[in-house]
């Protein structure tokens, strides 16, 4: 294996090795393998013999696994089993490594491995043929025999009978490299894994917080992705190989009043002109009920994709909440240890950078001092008055700034629909709306956190509060937004009808004034003269992508001119100012998790509403991820520093998910109205001529399937039907939650059990502490090796073979026998174990390593006598 | 290089390493060119000098008791044996270990082990228990001088008294693993070396 190929990124654990390992220079591999295999050969022609320690070793060994059997061998026996095994190794030798020397030495059978796996064998057989004198229960036997009855069957060709002996090498052979083979196969995967290098990076560098947002954002790209492939694949590629081209009916054609001008930059950077009459927007489609060769339903796969977009980032947001919550109960009990987790854990060894290193100095400190704060702060008498006050007084200024901004924008956006019937508006006035909402953007949140500042919180909390208000800000602004536009759609809506006479007019008008001669029938209207309506659709879509790409560019810029050149600035500028540019004022900029994540979370609130008028807006996004992925990434390790205060990533994670979830609601509800409560266009997007959008439904059961089904949908459609439904719903909501409800208290019960039990334990342990005084000299000793014997114990525990068994009943009396510690907890556990009901797993599942000292002891105890 | 190291390392010696340690063959060899990238000095041992050198160790706090760990009492110079034996702690624990040697020694790697090789960390007199004082050492190392002593005390009090269970008012090994029993030391403590 070269280093290439060296996993560097599956593991962090793997990292500091790999770490180790380059630092030195490359060295070619190929001699030292050949001396290896020429080293290897050697040996086997020396014939060696196994050295007398190996041999005393095995001897050991397998003395004591018979001892554990309780076989009833007498010691000759067992002498000339040894015997026996050994000459067994002495023929087999040879054979063995003339077929190691065909493979490389890393990867053949060792001897050692095949000494190992007769011995077993041997066992296995020993087992069989002893099974009947055994005291057990009858199924342990049957299972014990099946399982030994496998076991020899598989290895039987290692005991060296002709043919079985080659075979089973090779097998062991092709095993070992099917491993190597997964091996690989698992870093190859790890390769795959888009910007794992990246974030890894970032996550040495930065801590895990600021990576979560990174893999954040890589999970959005995904979801996006997914989006993507169904928007582009089902519709837009559909309508542009199969449907009516460009400039053949009017909702495909520029309008002659704006055809000179449709090409200019600054006309298409406003997604006006060509780009407006495209297949990125609702208004190009056509109302066909089938397009092209295929007979494809675009309008209703339109409909349908609308709705799956929404249906899918509902399943995975609400998937994925799930599967990190699952991972959260986990924690329950280490806030017993708050102080010796902080004591002993707190430093992160595969740190190998001095200024992360000082870095988590400072953040070690600052937890420290934290925890000494919230000591201090439960025990400090505060003047209540003058707190709440400044708190009212803070949150009475916030609502004021927030409603003052939603009043600004929902002024702008009036403003800018005036705008918008002038002629010949500045570039200004043409994107006020964006600018007052990024500005808006830009310097609420610090004035937020000044405000804040008054009221005097928990700095975690304070956190809470701060993510709390940029959000409603977020979210208040958005629905502005709504609102703003829903009344520029109704007006519109308004001016349809006498657009729609206008137009039938004109068409009237240009047909029948041909009438005079019909021998030479009129070609039809050009599709840019007709006259059209507005299209709402489009309106909302344009406005939609507008914002996405005015908000990237803000992001972009924000970074650029607040980060980079800020850290440009500092850092060549130090040498020549009068005062320390890095440590005072200006110093670096902090990475900005809280608000990154917000604003990530909103622009795709926005792709969500925006992407059923605007088809194209989801491509939109993934360029716009893709290329925040690259660029924050260079940022945030070019001009960022890490965090003062680094809190933890996996419980906020889920916080962000809680607030995606939130807006993917959010912006549910009125693309949801849209579509129910408001008539389409009547000349563009697919559903212009319906009276509704989701008539297209009506249309298809009707016209494409069978009348029985129809009939069924219509009787499932039947409020008779849908209200005991949703009722049925409601129940099962009510159930399943006071079920969880039960269960969660009983979980707390337990915890509190445990807890009393570990305080009982503590006045045990300190009484016997304090009477045994005398000798406290070697009881510290006894008491480590009693643990070791029990560690001991608990891992053999994890596997079940019978030998094991029994050898660890021995080991657990021994050791109950001889260490108070285990007497007196005994009871205990037994008790819990017998009490714990089987659904309400106190996350004894996770770890493995977590269970109580003496848990194998009681728990094979509790395995037969009947629970309390 | 590689030639080097599999011809200073004899046989004899390597079957005792892997049998002691539980390495693979190329892993050794592997490990053993790195030891010998790390010594400087070129005479098959390494000193605490050599250590240093490796940045993570040198900016770690705990930089020194890790360094201390490699040496056995007294002695300021490891060989390849000891440098393996210290490693072999980290090796982790493949799953076919689990089920086999059950009576055999324990290997090094085992969750104990491991947990003992932490806790030797914290123990600097080496009498099986952390004490007040040491654990004061401890908090020095990793907050520097940015909290007063009388804080620090108070922290070092709290913690023993979170983890004491037989009132001796320090930590045991005992109760030094009670306190890690939810953290999976054996994937925590493990290095993924090379094969």
């Amino acid at each position: 294996p070269s280093r290439k190929q060296t996993p560097t990124a599956e593991y962090p654990q793997g990292r500091r090795q790999a770490q180790l390992e380059q630092k030195e220079p490359f060295r070619p591999k190929s001699p030292q393998r050949k001396q290896i295999e020429r080293e290897s050969h050697h040996k086997r022609l020396q014939g060696r013999k196994p050295s007398s320690a190996e041999r005393t070793c095995k001897g050991r060994r397998k003395r004591n696994a018979k001892a554990s059997l309780k076989d009833q061998r007498t010691l000759p026996k067992k002498k000339k089993e040894v015997l026996k095994k050994e000459t067994h190794k002495k023929i087999k030798k040879p054979r063995s490594s003339s077929l190691a020397s065909s493979t490389s030495s890393g990867e053949s059978l060792s001897e050692e491995e095949l000494a190992r796996i007769l011995e077993q064998v041997e066992e296995k057989r020993k087992l069989i043929a002893t099974m009947r004198n055994k005291p057990w229960p009858m199924a342990k036997k049957l299972t014990e025999l099946r399982e030994a009855q496998a076991f020899v069957e598989k290895y039987e060709g290692a005991l060296g009978k002709g043919k079985g002996k080659h075979f089973y090498a090779y097998r062991m052979l092709m095993a070992k490299k099917w491993i190597k083979f997964k091996r690989d196969f698992a870093n190859f995967k790890t390769q795959c894994i888009p910007w794992e290098m990246k974030i890894k990076d970032i996550e040495s560098h930065f801590g895990s917080s600021v990576a979560s947002y990174f893999i954040f954002l890589r999970w959005m790209y995904g979801v996006n992705l997914v989006l993507f492939g169904l928007i582009f694949g089902l519709v837009i590629i559909p309508e542009v190989l199969m449907g009516m081209p460009y400039g053949s009916i009017p909702r495909k054609t520029v309008p002659r009043a704006e055809e000179e001008k449709a090409m200019d930059f600054s006309v298409l950077w406003d997604f006006e002109g060509y780009i407006k009459y495209s297949a990125l927007f609702y208004g190009y489609y056509n109302n066909q009920r089938t397009i092209g060769w295929l007979r494809y339903r675009l309008p209703m796969a339109y409909f349908m994709v609308g709705v799956s977009v929404f249906g899918y980032s509902l399943m995975i947001v609400i998937r994925s909440m799930a599967s990190n919550s699952q991972g959260s109960t986990g924690e329950g009990e280490s806030d017993n240890f708050t102080f010796s987790f902080k004591v002993f854990t707190s430093w992160d060894y595969l740190i190998g950078n001095s200024e992360t290193a000082d870095n988590k100095y400072a953040s070690i400190t600052t937890s420290f001092k934290e925890s000494i704060v919230d000591e201090q702060e439960s025990n400090k008498e505060e003047n209540i008055h003058l707190t709440r006050f400044l708190r009212v007084l803070a949150n009475f200024l916030i609502i004021c700034c927030l409603c003052g901004s939603g009043y600004l924008i929902y002024f702008v956006v009036k403003r800018s629909q005036e705008f918008s019937k002038m002629k010949n508006i500045s570039w200004y006035q043409r994107n006020e709306v964006e600018i007052v909402m990024s500005l808006l953007g830009m310097f609420c949140p610090p004035l937020f956190e000044t405000i804040a500042a008054l009221e005097n919180y928990h700095p975690r909390i304070g956190l809470k509060w701060q993510l709390g208000r940029i959000f409603a800000l977020f979210l208040g602004n958005l629905y502005t937004f709504l609102l703003a536009l829903m009344d520029d759609v109704q007006l519109k809506l308004s001016t349809e009808e006498t657009i729609k006479n206008i137009t039938h007019w004109t068409l009237f008008n240009y047909y029948n004034s041909s009438g005079g001669n019909e021998s030479v029938p009129r070609s039809p209207l050009h599709p840019a003269d007709v006259p059209r309506g507005s299209c709402w659709e489009t309106a909302v879509g344009i406005e939609f992508m507008r914002l996405t790409v005015s908000d990237m560019l803000v992001t972009y810029i924000t970074i650029f001119l607040g980060d980079f050149l800020r850290a440009c600035f500092v850092r060549f500028m130090n040498h020549c100012w009068c005062w320390d540019l890095e440590a005072g004022f200006p110093s670096y900029a902090e990475f900005d998790i809280s608000g990154n994540v917000l604003s990530l979370v909103f622009s795709q609130g926005m792709i969500w509403m925006g992407s059923f008028y605007a088809p194209g807006l989801v491509g939109i996004n993934v360029l716009r991820l893709l290329t925040s992925m690259y660029f924050q990434c260079w940022a945030v390790m070019s001009s960022n520093v890490p965090h003062e205060r680094v809190f933890k990533a996996s419980r906020s994670n889920n916080f962000y998910m809680g607030l995606l979830l939130l807006v993917l609601f959010l912006s549910l509800l009125p693309v949801a109205y849209t579509i129910m409560s408001l008539p389409p266009s009547f000349d563009c997007g697919p559903f212009s001529g319906k009276n509704r959008m989701y008539d297209v439904l009506h249309e298809t059961i009707e016209n494409d399937f069978p009348t029985f089904l129809g009939k069924i949908f219509a009787f499932l459609a039947n409020p008779g039907l849908i209200i005991p439904a949703i009722l049925l719903m409601f129940l099962a909501i009510y159930y399943l939650n006071s079920v969880s409800k039960s269960l969660s208290r009983a979980n707390a019960q337990l915890r509190k059990k445990i807890q009393m039990l570990r305080e009982v334990e503590k006045i045990h342990k300190a009484v016997k502490g304090r009477t045994t005084v005398t000798n406290s000299e070697d009881t510290p000793k006894n008491s480590s090796k009693n643990a070791t014997q029990l560690q001991l114990i608990k891992e053999e525990s994890i596997s079940h073979s019978p030998n094991q068994t029994q050898a660890m009943d021995k080991k657990a009396q021994g050791a109950g026998t001889s260490s108070a510690y285990g007497r007196i907890s005994q009871p205990a556990s037994w008790n819990l174990l017998g009490s714990q009901p089987p659904e309400v797993r106190l996350d004894s599942g996770h770890h493995q390593s977590q269970p109580q000292i003496c848990r194998s002891t009681s728990g094979k105890r509790a395995q037969r006598q009947p629970p309390h | 290089m590689g030639s080097r190291a599999s011809s200073l390392l004899r046989d004899e010696e390597l079957e005792e390493i892997k049998k002691e340690t539980g390495f693979s063959h190329s892993q050794i060899t592997r490990l053993y060119s790195r030891f010998t990238s790390l010594d400087k000095g070129e005479n098959g041992t390494l000193s605490r000098e050599d250590f240093q050198r490796i940045p993570e160790l040198a900016i770690n706090p705990l930089g020194d008791r890790i360094i201390n760990a490699f040496f056995s009492e007294g002695e300021d110079q490891v060989n390849f044996r000891g440098f393996m034996r210290t490693l072999a702690h980290f090796r982790p624990i493949e799953d076919n270990e689990k089920s086999k040697d059950v009576n055999g020694p324990e290997p090094l790697n085992s969750r104990s082990n491991k947990l003992h090789f932490a806790f030797r960390l914290y123990d600097l007199d080496k009498d099986d228990k952390i004490s007040r004082d040491e654990l004061l050492q401890v908090l020095r190392m990793m907050v520097g001088v940015n909290i007063s002593d009388e804080q620090l005390g108070s922290i070092a009090d709290r913690t023993i008294q979170e983890a004491d269970q037989d009132g001796d008012s320090a930590i045991s090994f005992t109760e030094f693993v009670k306190v890690l029993e939810k953290v999976d030391v054996e994937q925590k403590m493990s290095i993924r070396f090379l094969h």
